[in-house]
C-alpha cells in the first residue's frame, strides 16, 4: 500500500517536471479527481472528460488522496484515461482504515459488553469506472444554457467483505464477516450509474467564471459501497443527487461547495447522511493540481459527528 | 441528532460563505457599473487601442507557432489583427461593426483541430494577462469569443 502511494506520487513528479504535453484543453477544465477516480469535484462526478485532451488527444491522470476523519482515514490513489475528450477510463483504490476504538464499541454493542476491545482494520476496495460524454460543450458553449452532459459507471468490489474482525489476542469471534457484512450489508459488488450535467459560465460573477454541476446517480451502495452494497431487505436501486457550485477566482485557484445525498440504507450504526464539503484547488499549470477540502460525512459508524480534512493531487501527463 | 445539527450548520455556513462572496462580488458590479451595458466592457479596458495591443501581441505569437502558424501564411499580420478588432469591438459593446467575412466562410475547407483551436484561445488569453487586462476583463471577453469554436474548427 505504502510503496503503491509511493509509486504513484514519484510518477505524479516525474510527469510534473518532465511532461509538456499534457494536452491543449484549457486549465482546469479536467476538475480534478474524486475520491472515486472520476474526474470532477471531490464527491461527484462531472460531465468533463479527466485530463486537458482534445477531440484529437489521448492524455492521463494520476492521483493520490487523503481524507481523514478522527477513527477513520481513507486514502485512496489511481489513475485514468481521457480519450478523444469523449471517453473517460479510470481504475482507483480505495482504503479505509478504521481504528481499534471503532471495532472495540462495535464489539462492546454486539455483544452487550462481553468483548470490549478489537484490533484495527482496513476495507479495501477497487473501483473500475468510465464515463461518456454524451452532448454538450460545457465550456465554449456560451450563448445558450445548454451544459455538457456526461454518462457513466462505477464499478465496485470490495475486497475486505469476509475479512474476520480480530480481537487483540488474534481470535476472531465472527469468522469470515467484515465491518460491511456485520452492518447488514449484503454483496460485496455493486454498479453506480450516474448522469451530470456540468456548465462553466464565463465571465458570470463580475466577470468570475462560474462553473455549476447537478449528478444523479442510481445506486445500491451504502457509504459510496465501503459498507458494501444493497441489504438482506432492500435489494433495490436508489436514485441519489450530487451537486457543484465553484468560482474561478484566478487562472490558477478554484473554490466551491458540494453535496451528495445518500440513501442510508442499512441504517442503525450505519445510517447515512448528506456530505458536503467545501474546497480550494490549486492549478498553477495543466500538468498539475492540488485540492484542500473540509468534508462533513456526517454519521460513520460509532462516530455520529465525521468531519475532516481532504487532499488530493492530481498529475496530468 | 447534535451531529445533524452541527452537520446543518456546518453546510449552512458553507453555503452562506459561498453566496456571501458571490453576493459581495456582483454587489460589486451592481455599484461599480449600475448605469453601463455590455459597452461598459469595451470602453473599460480601454477601447480599440487595448484591442489592438492584445491582437498584436497574440498574432505576433501566433504566427510564430510551429503548429497553428501555417493556417496564416500569405495573411498580412495588419489584415487579420484589424478583423478580430473589430470583431472583438462589436461583441463587447464597442462602436464597430465586423465587416469582415463570416467566419463560417473563410474557415471552411481548413479543416482546423480542436487542439490548434485552443491554442490559438491561449496565446489571445495569454496576451490579454500580458497586456495587462484583469482576469474578469478576460473571461468576460472570452465568454463573447467562445462561441466562435464551431464557425472555426472542422470545417
Amino acid at each position: 500500500m505504502i510503496k503503491a502511494i509511493l509509486f504513484c506520487l514519484g510518477f505524479c513528479l516525474i510527469s510534473f517536471f518532465s511532461c509538456a504535453n499534457t494536452g491543449s484543453r484549457l486549465t482546469a477544465t479536467g476538475g480534478i479527481t474524486g475520491f472515486e477516480g472520476t474526474a470532477g469535484g471531490g464527491i461527484t462526478p462531472w460531465a468533463f472528460i479527466s485530463g486537458y485532451g482534445s477531440k484529437e488527444e489521448i492524455n492521463g491522470t494520476a492521483n493520490v488522496q487523503y481524507l481523514h476523519l478522527n477513527d477513520y482515514t481513507l486514502t485512496t490513489f489511481g489513475a485514468s484515461l481521457g480519450i478523444y475528450d469523449r471517453i473517460e477510463l479510470s481504475v482507483q483504490r480505495q482504503s479505509l482504515d478504521i481504528s481499534s476504538g471503532i471495532t472495540s464499541n462495535v464489539f462492546s454493542l454486539l455483544t452487550d459488553g462481553a468483548i470490549s476491545a478489537a484490533q484495527s482494520t482496513r476495507i479495501d476496495m477497487d473501483i473500475v469506472s468510465a464515463k461518456v460524454k454524451v452532448l454538450g460543450d460545457g465550456v465554449f458553449t456560451q450563448r445558450s444554457w445548454m451544459p455538457q452532459v456526461a454518462v457513466g459507471a462505477q464499478y465496485k468490489k470490495h475486497r475486505d467483505f469476509d475479512t474476520t474482525l480480530l480481537l487483540p489476542d488474534g481470535s476472531g469471534p465472527l469468522p469470515n464477516q467484515g465491518v460491511a457484512r456485520i452492518l447488514g450489508a449484503k454483496d460485496d459488488s455493486g454498479t453506480d450509474f450516474f448522469v451530470s450535467a456540468t456548465k462553466l459560465y464565463l465571465g458570470h460573477i463580475n466577470g468570475f467564471n462560474l462553473l455549476t454541476n447537478l449528478t444523479a446517480r442510481y445506486t445500491k451502495a451504502n457509504t459510496f459501497g465501503l459498507l458494501g452494497f444493497a441489504s438482506e431487505n432492500d435489494d433495490s436501486y436508489k436514485v441519489e443527487w450530487e451537486g457543484s457550485l465553484a468560482l474561478l477566482t484566478s487562472p490558477s485557484t478554484v473554490i466551491g461547495v458540494e453535496f451528495r445525498t445518500q440513501t442510508n440504507r442499512l441504517g442503525g450504526l450505519a445510517e447515512e447522511d448528506t456530505v458536503t464539503d467545501a474546497f480550494i484547488a490549486y492549478f498553477p499549470n495543466k500538468s498539475f493540481s492540488l485540492t484542500a477540502a473540509y468534508v462533513d460525512l456526517g454519521n460513520l459508524p460509532m462516530q455520529p459527528s465525521s468531519t475532516g480534512f481532504y487532499l488530493t493531487a492530481t498529475a496530468n501527463f | 441528532m447534535s451531529s445533524h445539527l452541527q452537520k446543518i450548520r456546518i453546510t449552512t455556513a458553507a453555503i452562506a460563505l459561498l453566496l456571501s462572496m458571490l453576493g459581495g462580488i456582483s454587489g460589486c458590479t451592481s455599484t461599480q457599473t449600475a448605469s453601463q451595458t455590455s459597452a461598459s466592457l469595451y470602453d473599460e479596458i480601454g477601447g480599440s487601442k487595448t484591442l489592438n495591443t492584445v491582437f498584436g501581441v497574440a498574432i505576433n505569437r501566433i504566427y510564430k507557432d510551429p503548429v497553428i502558424g501555417h493556417y496564416f501564411n500569405g495573411v498580412p499580420k495588419s489584415h487579420l489583427r484589424k478583423q478580430l478588432v473589430s470583431q472583438t469591438c462589436e461583441l463587447i459593446g464597442g462602436p464597430c461593426v465586423y465587416e469582415g467575412k463570416a467566419m463560417l466562410e473563410t474557415h471552411k475547407d481548413l479543416n482546423i483541430k480542436e487542439r490548434e483551436f485552443y491554442i490559438l484561445v491561449e496565446y489571445v488569453q495569454g496576451a490579454m494577462r500580458d497586456v495587462g487586462l484583469t482576469y474578469q476583463q478576460e473571461n468576460q471577453i472570452l465568454q463573447k469569443l467562445a462561441p466562435i469554436k464551431y464557425e472555426t474548427i472542422y470545417l
